[in-house]
């Protein structure tokens, strides 16, 4: 590889079977890490989990996995987000118009940013529209290779970290340290710390392995989490909500069992990711020689994983798998959403937060399941009665070339505010 | 038929999915950042020891038989 801004890559090798997607997402030789010029060397991505490779990466996420053990993903779902979210809806839908989109993400970002570790003003939604804001500038910088004019979005994204870091990371990261050097002192214990992504950044900032020395690769890290929480949770609150729409069934019953069901509507959200990946083309650097069921894969090529067809694969998701069917039958050894929250080392961090647990092919869970937030969301939209907005269509994110991607989707909510807790 | 079941701690990332699968026979070492295997492990369902090995996201897990069959590898 040359030492140049961009990488030039040797070919372009194109998979779109889910076997081999499968494969290619385990294989260590495939990384994240693709051109100089947008993600390394103090660009808009150095150094972040999402592409760095092998012992680093492992490093990292050994940390950063801890924020997403079972018990605290049952504490979120049970405790912490359903009113935090009624709460919000409240505030959030004035009248019976409102843009779902804006309000999928308004919602996802208070909790997101409770597990990256951000503070802001509970009081002012105000704060919260600076976050959501970040977020879209954020998402833009992550999906940069799918960029129309990424020279553009990585202006943006350097402007808006600067803000970013001045306003919501470092007053959180003081107080943070406050807290860390009282622990240190044996002042305060450390389960009484926040449980977040920036304190166990800043807890294990010293062990070299992470390579975390530089200030802007924390914040950085922190926006990552707080962008990948944030974003993925509402495109796919829209998304489910397009396709009930968009399908033949009643929209009447269908949400109306979203309403009594939270198992119904936690496998709408699975089925919603199979058919409309957040990453449909998955992308990945050869960083040595390898190959793929067979087919040899020269160093520095770049090799790309249509998810968003293997997810469509008749052998794996059944007869008529281009169609929306929550209740389809597929086997346990296949996640329902297909390969769209990535396998291997780089499989989404968060992908129980917005998901839940995997279901089994009999539909039955136990006490311990988890049903992921974005069904909470579902059902709560379902409960407020919400419709289809006859006079303003919804708009597709034209910045990128991902297709699963929604700028404003106009709704009508029909129902009462203030409604009955889940179920 | 016991399978021995090991963990490479260099690769596991705790991602905790081995423990979601199979939680009599994996558990977090909050510590470490790793699974490790618990006591009585090669006793499971090989079944769910073979899921929990094919789903972990590194492919940490190894399993091999008694007469030395490797049901599973480790990366």
């Amino acid at each position: 590889m040359s030492d140049d801004l961009l990488t030039t890559y040797t070919a372009t090798i194109t998979f779109d079977r889910y076997d081999e997607i499968r494969d290619a997402l385990f294989d260590t030789n495939l990384s994240r890490s693709f051109d100089k010029r947008s993600y390394q060397a103090g660009n808009i991505r150095d150094g972040v989990v999402s592409i760095s490779h092998g012992s680093v990466h492992r490093a990292r996420r050994r940390v950063e996995n801890t924020q997403f053990r079972p018990d605290v993903l049952r504490l979120y779902e049970r405790d912490l987000f359903p009113q935090v979210m009624r709460d919000l809806f409240d505030v959030v839908i004035e009248g019976e118009e409102a843009d779902l989109y804006a309000v999928g993400e308004l919602v996802s970002v208070v909790l997101a940013s409770r597990r990256a570790g951000i503070e802001y003003d509970p009081s002012s939604i105000d704060e919260l529209r600076e976050l959501v804001h970040a977020v879209d500038v954020f998402s833009q910088g992550s999906a940069i290779l799918d960029a129309k004019d990424p020279d553009a979005v990585r202006d943006l994204v350097r402007a808006t970290y600067e803000s970013f870091e001045r306003d919501f990371v470092r007053p959180a990261w003081e107080r943070r340290e406050a807290l860390i050097e009282r622990v240190e002192r044996g002042d305060l214990s450390r389960e009484d710390l926040p449980h977040d992504i920036l304190t166990v950044l800043l807890l294990h900032r010293g062990d070299a392995q992470l390579e975390l020395g530089d200030d802007g690769r924390v914040v950085r890290e922190v926006a990552t989490y707080l962008q990948g929480g944030t974003h993925t949770s509402g495109q796919t609150l829209v998304n489910a909500i397009d396709l009930i729409f968009s399908t033949e069934s009643s929209i009447e019953a269908t949400l109306a069992r979203l309403t009594d069901d939270v198992g119904f509507a936690q496998r709408v959200v699975h089925e919603t990711l199979r058919l409309r990946p957040t990453t449909p083309k998955i992308k990945r650097r050869a960083e040595a020689d390898t190959s793929i069921t067979g087919r040899l894969i020269p160093k520095d090529a770049l090799v790309v994983l249509d998810a968003a067809t293997a997810n469509k694969d008749a052998r794996y998701f059944g007869a008529a798998p281009e169609r929306f069917d929550p209740d389809r039958t597929v086997a346990d050894s296949v996640p329902r959403w297909g390969l769209s929250f990535g396998a291997g080392a780089h499989q989404c961090p968060g992908r129980s937060v917005a998901g839940g647990f995997p279901v089994p092919d009999d539909f039955e869970v136990g006490d311990e399941h988890v049903f992921g937030l974005v069904a909470l969301m579902l059902q709560e939209v379902a409960r407020r009665g919400v419709r289809p907005d006859p006079e303003h269509p919804p708009e597709r994110d034209l910045r990128t070339e991902r297709f699963t991607r929604w700028r404003r989707y106009p709704v009508r909510f029909t129902g009462a505010r203030s409604v009955t807790a889940p179920a | 038929m016991p399978i021995e079941v090991s963990v490479d701690p260099d690769l596991c990332i705790g991602s905790g999915d081995c423990v979601r699968i199979l939680p009599a026979g994996f558990r977090i070492d909050e510590a470490a950042g790793v699974s490790r295997p618990l006591l009585g492990v090669e006793e499971a369902d090989p079944e769910l020891l073979l899921r929990a090995a094919r789903t972990c996201p590194t492919q940490s897990i190894r399993l091999v038989t008694a007469d030395g069959r490797v049901l599973h590898d480790s990366n």
